[in-house]
């Protein structure tokens, strides 16, 4: 065995659950293959593997750019050459688990801009969803087709001690890593391939002709080939290379905004060599808030003026929906569970993290009580940022938090600190337990459809939480493989 | 095949670069070839170089003299110059890098990767230990790459626009190459008829087309067939007359193409007026002048046509 996997288990005392190997530090059964075949390799070749995965990111050009002091670098893609490893059995569960939130989540968001039925009948206070700035009034009385808003979603899954699946939060206003999580394959296939030899591994590259299927099934024009276009904010965005790889994966035109007028007849067109070209369906990856200058912020220099009047007037699908983020306000998510009995009548199959609403002036005081035990999210952020973990917060921060918690309860929850699971990861010349979490897509349209896994991020600082590309966090390619029934552990 | 004017604007732009970077590695290697075959004393300056590419102005902005290693930095490596291998290769990877969803896939990878060569070893390959390797390896590259585009792309718009830079730039950069042969660079009156036939054999070397010429022409390498040849041979890829008549080509089936196709024809019979064997030096210098203007008009025009179209959004916010 090499040495670089010496010290693993002991690193592993049973205060997390690790993905691959167990508390008595044998591999799981989904692992033990590859946990066998990493740990057949010498040093020299650990090292040469991760040297040619970072050849080929550079090669490949997947990167991704961050912003720092008004500058925007960018990035190779950090990424681990060892896989994560999740069961099918498993994966189903999970996987039903998400296509049912999402369609709750879905159901909410049309009730809230059309009836607010569940406003009336009092499942939660109207102001938290009317005076939240996710709210957008400008998309009050639409109805998309499907009553689907929310088409792509990417939740945020994690592994707590308990070795249960817990989703920390939704994304569905332009959630990114899909491309990241179809590069990692690819990099693994180049550079392990060996790995894949005892494995049946659910494939995950039919990802962009599903998202295709799910965005031409919105098109408002009954055409063979709708046209669809990427909207994207331009090169500088930290997704850009996701825009593009999407685009070209789907056979979509990448616009930016000064591509696409509205015209007289209130349709959206694009502008080409042969002149303008009607656009049916716009997958767009800039925030409601600069989509359109005419109806939201009047100073935005990367939308389109007008594309909410062909929106609301049927003559475009946008994807997804203006005024989706309603349903992922943290304050929202504590009330999940509630949505999915009461949309779907059936009881949620995935767990929701405890959530301390500190509106509520119970949850208030327990918050402030606890704050060396918490994690405190303000409701509106995105990226890790604005964040404070409790137990690893110095005690000048906490009293930060406290006071922005008085000033501001509505903006502020709490949930207990998760033993976010770990995963054998490839740091300097050993082989490391290293915190990560999961975030799957879901596409919803008629039917919903849940990538086979997806981008598993991981926190590469020890004993680090934070699992963002944006504050030290690589990623690693992940498995969903069909269970070897007659080849039982040993 | 609907194509973003936008889009369409990038692919000319990368096109152009990746043309304008090939040629200027392949000047350079022809006439560092050149100036260590002609005798001590009566070598030709470096400063001819950066007077056929029009660029005195901007390397008098960093430069003093025209020597063999500020010449060469600023034409190899300078990160500002718009006409060095390095900026045109970083600026052709700016293009592919927001218009990869319509190129086939491998053309991203090798462009990143040339710009990633070229970011390494450029600045160190100044001087003449390095220089004809590095040199080597970018034509190398950018041919690949060239190849990867004509034989993976869709004849679509992308296809022609990305034609339509490379055979600009071409045309452009093949008169300069005549332009460094004709006396009136070269201060003929330090130069014998022994060292004549040197240069033209260099320059048509440096446009791979010795061979051609020999099987064509002749063994005899002599300035008015060399001059002939290289503007007219309708056969030779590298020649003038064969850029323009690729031009054309793609010009008629865009829309709108009435006024670019009038300069265009305008250019082509200004070149088969010009007649080598009547035409003093000078007069070869005066022609390609005026016929550089032409087709930079040409390049304003396929500009103003297709990429033109959108909304100024600058103004705004």
């Amino acid at each position: 065995m090499n040495k670089s996997w010496n010290s693993y288990h002991s690193h592993n005392g049973g205060d997390y659950f690790d993905e691959l190997i167990t508390a008595t530090g044998t591999p799981r059964p989904e692992a033990r293959h590859a946990v066998r075949l990493l740990q057949d390799l010498s040093s020299t070749e650990m090292a040469a593997r991760r040297g040619a995965a970072e050849l080929a990111i550079r090669e490949m050009g997947i990167s991704f750019t961050i912003y720092s002091e008004g500058k925007n670098i960018d990035r190779a893609w950090p990424f681990d050459i060892i896989p994560r490893i999740i069961s099918d059995r498993e994966w189903q569960q999970v996987s039903r688990g998400l296509a049912q939130r999402t369609r709750a989540l879905n159901c909410f968001i049309d009730d809230i801009y059309n009836r607010q039925k569940i406003l009336a009948d009092g499942l939660l206070p109207a102001e938290i969803v009317l005076e939240s700035g996710n709210y957008k009034p400008q998309c009050a009385g639409v109805s998309p087709r499907y009553g689907a808003w929310a088409h792509i979603c990417g939740t945020d899954l994690v592994r707590d001690k308990d070795g249960r699946f817990y989703v920390l939060e939704d994304n569905l206003r332009v959630p990114s890593g899909v491309s990241y999580m179809l590069e990692n394959r690819e990099i693994t296939k180049r550079v392990l391939p060996e790995l894949f030899k005892n494995y049946s591994i659910l494939p995950v590259d039919d990802y962009p002709s599903r998202l295709y299927s799910t965005l031409a099934s919105l098109s408002p024009r009954d055409q063979r080939r709708p046209c669809i276009v990427v909207l994207t904010p331009g090169i500088f965005n930290s997704a850009y290379f996701e825009h593009a790889y999407l685009a070209q994966g789907m056979g979509a035109e990448l616009v930016e905004g000064s591509d696409l007028f509205v015209d007289a007849d209130d349709c959206l067109y694009m502008r080409t060599v042969d002149g303008p070209e009607r656009v049916d369906v716009v997958y767009r990856r800039i925030d409601d808030d600069f989509l359109d200058p005419e109806a939201f912020r009047e100073d935005s220099t990367l939308g389109i003026p007008g594309i909410m009047r062909a929106w609301k007037k049927g003559n475009v699908a946008i994807a997804n929906a203006p005024g989706s983020g309603v349903a992922d306000d943290k304050v929202v998510y504590a009330f999940v569970p509630e949505m999915i009995r009461y949309y779907l009548k059936e009881e949620p199959s995935l767990a929701s993290v405890k959530t301390y609403l500190c509106m509520n002036q119970p949850d208030r005081d327990y918050v402030l009580a606890n704050l060396d035990k918490l994690v405190v999210k303000p409701a509106n952020e995105s990226g890790g940022y604005g964040l404070m973990v409790g137990p690893h917060a110095t005690a000048a921060r906490r009293a930060e938090f406290a006071r922005l918690i008085e000033a501001n309860p509505r903006n502020y929850i709490a949930q207990p600190t998760l033993s976010l699971s770990t995963a054998p990861t490839y740091i300097d010349d050993a082989v490391e337990p290293r915190h990560l979490d999961l975030r799957p897509f879901i596409l919803q349209a008629r039917d919903s459809w849940v990538t086979p896994g997806g981008l598993t991020r991981v926190a590469l600082v020890k004993g680090s939480l934070v699992v963002n590309s944006s504050q030290g966090g690589g990623s690693k390619d992940t498995w969903i493989v069909e269970s070897l029934t007659q080849d039982s552990p040993t | 095949m609907i194509m973003l004017s936008r889009v369409a604007e990038r692919l000319y732009w990368m096109a152009r670069y990746l043309e304008r970077a090939e040629d200027t590695a392949r000047l350079t290697q022809a006439y560092s070839h050149l100036v260590m075959d002609i005798p001590a004393g009566s070598e030709p300056g470096w400063d001819i170089l950066v007077r056929i590419l029009d660029a005195q102005i901007p390397f008098g902005e960093n430069h003093r003299t025209y020597d063999e290693q500020n010449v060469l930095t600023f034409l190899i490596a300078d990160e500002d110059n718009p006409g060095s291998v390095h900026f045109c290769i970083r600026a052709a990877r700016e293009n592919v890098r927001t218009t990869r969803d319509v190129l086939p896939e491998e053309v991203w990878e090798h462009v990143n990767e040339l710009y990633l060569f070229s970011q390494e070893s450029a600045a160190k390959s100044v001087g003449r230990r390095h220089r004809h390797q590095f040199l080597e390896q970018v034509i190398n590259r950018c041919q690949m790459i060239n190849g990867l585009l004509m034989t993976t792309l869709c004849r679509d718009h992308a296809y022609r626009f990305i034609k339509l830079g490379h055979l600009l730039e071409r045309a452009d950069m093949t008169t300069r190459v005549i332009d460094v042969g004709a006396g009136a660079l070269l201060g003929h009156e330090r130069l014998n008829k022994a060292v004549d036939p040197l240069i033209w054999a260099c320059l048509l070397q440096s446009l791979s087309a010795m061979g051609t010429y020999r099987r064509t022409i002749g063994p005899l390498v002599e300035a008015n067939a060399v001059v002939e040849f290289v503007f007219r041979e309708r056969s030779l890829p590298r020649s003038v007359r064969f850029c323009l008549d690729g031009i054309r080509q793609e010009l008629v089936p865009l829309k709108n193409h009435a006024e670019a196709l009038k300069v265009l024809d305008r250019s082509r019979r200004s070149l088969s007026r010009f007649n080598p064997d009547t035409a003093r030096r000078e007069d070869l210098h005066d022609f390609i002048d005026r016929f550089q203007l032409e087709l930079n008009t040409l390049g304003n025009v396929i500009v103003s046509t297709w990429f033109m179209p959108r909304v100024d959004t600058s103004g705004k916010g």
